[in-house]
């Protein structure tokens, strides 16, 4: 650095027209945004520590006697807003949320289940995308993870948010926490707003069939639901990624439906796997199967142009082939795969 | 001058909304039909009282239009906070309007501006992350209050769809809060604890009144425009504006929640129906783009600055003003929600 300060000319009033640059191997520049990236994060964290702790200080300095509406209101304040931020995004998507369950969600991804994520350079780094994958595992672990792959592995860091089922949006504890990690429910709708405002989505065509699949239909993909995600793609020109998710299947293997059970909970299913329910709240601990996510080519639709939206069988032709695409990625993983935990 | 006539003047947006004319248009040029005389403050305003609810009325309307020379009229008779006595409550606002429609076509009324709410489309797990006006207002939701609003609107378009010559104008506010809102919200807001359902969070939307006056002069200026959201710039999740303002927050899970609610309100002591306990669980936030474009009305607040505002009403040794004022320099970014 010190050698190209050394000449440069003063007078003139006019700046060279090239100045010498200079050459960073190609991995600095990233290791800096992520060492910086870092940086911001810890100091965040400190600085949200602190003020919880404080809080807790003053409650417990002032005493049970001491404690009224206000002290408790500001209390919960402080809890609160410890892993909120107090804007949300237009579609409830919280960016310290997400920055607060990281850590958890990272465990899962990086030492739970040892995901592997490869193709992801077929993910768009900009401009509208559909990652079409296929959807396992009775709760939405996948989606979560395959969040987590584009945000990691993508140099472009992009959010991808994920279409969740009508179910979750239901849910209680499982509707916000989707919604602020930048989940918005499945429609044609949001999906199409979304697009057209250029954002990365995620879609599991399967739907309910799809996630709550007993243990022996392992890795056979439902039906597409009605295409609809076909038909979003077509009006908007937006490219499709199909995308492969294996190991999500053997994470709450269902043996059996109690569906009747769930019925009076407002649940469209009830699983029964070889822990769950019978070791309660333990049951729902996921197993540690080895995962990985596969991106494929992106299937780009506009030759069709808008118009072939209209046209159902064109429309149904497409998310069949999506469909085979999707299976066939699975098979080939499956057929390389020698172990259930170890890949 | 034909005039323009506003009912309702003794709500909070109508009172509003009259003050406002009042001082744009002169005393002269608005008439105020209500129940209730406008205030005295306000002088030389035309008033004639009127009561919508009595059969009557459609008869006395025509007459009151076409003597005072009536070419718009402002419906804001409209209950924010529901009322035990539905069937009040269904005589003004559902049978209210159909007189009042029926009149403004009768008199050759052009323009008929209805206040609504948001809230007609019904809070559900299966809404849109955005509403547009386009989908139909939850006709068949539980709560009376919600049914009266949609077959008042039902009536202003079947009306405006027989006699072509009577536009009609539905403005769809989301909940109003902000200095001078008196509603079940602010007396929610005014409590110490707040119940809420155990694991929601929904997003919501919270108007600043100045925002919903400048719509609805806007929509009276432009002219017929049907159905309009007027929504502010971006929203805010429930939690948070309940911890904003300092609330103690006592979760409780939602099958317990309604047989609760019920009895709460049955027994006189709840603010609201069970039915309401679903705008605390699922989203409905309604797009604002529509009004962008054919009134080209710009939100200046955000959810969270109408929050601030009205605390800093309610709580004035408390909370500073200063905190809610709009700011200009952030016009143009974030206003995605609005």
């Amino acid at each position: 650095m010190s050698d190209t300060a050394k000449v440069v000319p003063i007078g003139r009033g006019r700046r060279p027209a090239r100045r010498p640059r200079v050459k960073t191997e190609p991995g600095v520049l990233e290791r800096r945004v992520d060492e910086l990236e870092r940086e911001l994060r810890a100091e965040r964290q400190a600085k949200r520590g602190d003020s919880l702790l404080v809080a807790l200080a003053r409650a417990v300095s002032s005493g049970a006697g001491a404690l009224d509406w206000a002290s408790l209101g500001r209390l919960q304040r402080a809890l609160y807003f410890a892993w909120h931020s107090e804007e949300t995004d237009a579609y409830g998507a919280d960016a310290r949320f997400g920055e607060a369950l990281e850590p958890f969600f990272e465990f899962l991804y990086a030492m739970w289940w040892r995901v592997e994520a490869t193709g992801t350079e077929n993910v768009p780094a900009r401009g509208a995308g559909l990652v079409v994958a296929n959807h396992s595992g009775v709760l939405p672990y996948d989606g979560l993870m395959l969040q987590l792959a584009i945000k990691h592995e993508h140099p472009a860091r992009r959010l991808c948010r994920m279409l969740a089922l009508d179910m979750f949006a239901l849910l209680p504890v499982l509707a916000p926490l989707l919604s602020k990690s930048g989940s918005v429910r499945a429609s044609p709708e949001n999906a199409e707003r979304l697009l057209r405002e250029g954002e990365l989505l995620g879609v599991f065509p399967e739907g309910v069939k799809g996630i709550g699949k007993r243990y022996r239909e392992r890795y056979k993909l439902a039906r597409f639901g009605r295409g609809g995600f076909v038909r979003v793609a077509l009006r908007t020109g937006t490219p499709i990624v199909p995308c492969a998710i294996v190991g999500a299947e053997e994470i709450h293997p269902v043996v059996g439906k109690a569906d009747w059970l769930g019925r009076p909970f407002g649940l469209p299913y009830f699983p029964l796997t070889p822990t769950f329910p019978w070791l309660g709240p333990l049951g729902l601990l996921p197993l540690p199967t080895k995962w990985s996510i596969d991106f494929g080519e992106p299937i780009d639709l506009r030759e069709h142009g808008p118009e072939g939206a209209e046209d159902p069988i064109l429309v149904n032709r497409i998310a069949e082939s999506v469909r085979e695409t999707i299976q066939k990625m699975v098979d080939g993983r499956l057929a390389r795969r020698r172990s259930v935990w170890f890949g | 001058m034909p005039r323009l006539a506003l009912t309702g003047t003794a709500s909070f947006l109508g009172g509003r909304l009259l003050r406002r004319l009042v001082a744009e248009r002169g005393a002269d040029a608005v008439l105020a039909v209500d129940i209730a005389p406008p205030p005295t403050t306000l002088q030389g305003v035309r008033h004639r009282m009127l009561d919508l609810t009595l059969p009557g009325a459609d008869r006395r309307l025509v007459e009151l239009f076409r003597e005072e020379d009536v070419d718009t009229v402002f419906h804001a008779a409209f209950f924010t906070t529901p009322r035990r006595d539905t069937s009040y409550a269904h005589e003004l606002e559902s049978i209210g309007t159909l007189h009042l429609a029926a009149a403004a076509a009768a008199a050759g009324v052009r323009h008929l501006v209805l206040r609504s709410f948001t809230a007609v489309y019904g809070a559900r797990g299966q809404n849109p992350s955005f509403l547009t006006e386009d989908k139909r207002p939850d006709s068949g939701s539980r709560l009376a209050w919600v049914r009266d609003k949609a077959e008042a609107e039902e009536h202003a378009f079947s009306f405006s769809r027989r006699y072509p010559g009577l536009g009609v104008t539905v403005l769809r506010f989301a909940t109003l809060l902000g200095p001078g809102v008196h509603s079940f919200y602010t007396r929610l807001l005014s409590k110490r604890a707040v119940a809420v359902l155990l694991g929601y969070d929904p997003l919501l939307q919270l108007l600043h009144p100045d925002d919903a006056l400048e719509a609805a002069m806007l929509a009276l200026a432009q002219g017929p425009s049907q159905v309009v959201n007027v929504v502010p710039r971006t929203p805010l999740t429930l939690l948070t504006a309940l911890h904003l303002a300092d609330k103690v927050t006592l979760p409780v899970p939602h099958p317990v929640a309604y047989p609760l609610a019920e009895l709460w309100w049955g027994t006189g002591v709840g603010e609201a129906p069970a039915g309401f306990l679903d705008y605390a669980r699922f989203p409905f936030v309604a797009d604002g783009a529509k009004a962008r474009r054919t009134l080209g009305f710009e939100p200046r607040y955000t959810s969270r600055q109408a929050l601030e505002a009205f605390l800093a009403y309610r709580y004035p040794e408390t909370r500073r003003p200063a905190a809610a004022e709009p700011e200009p320099a952030e016009a143009g970014a974030g206003e995605i929600g609005a």
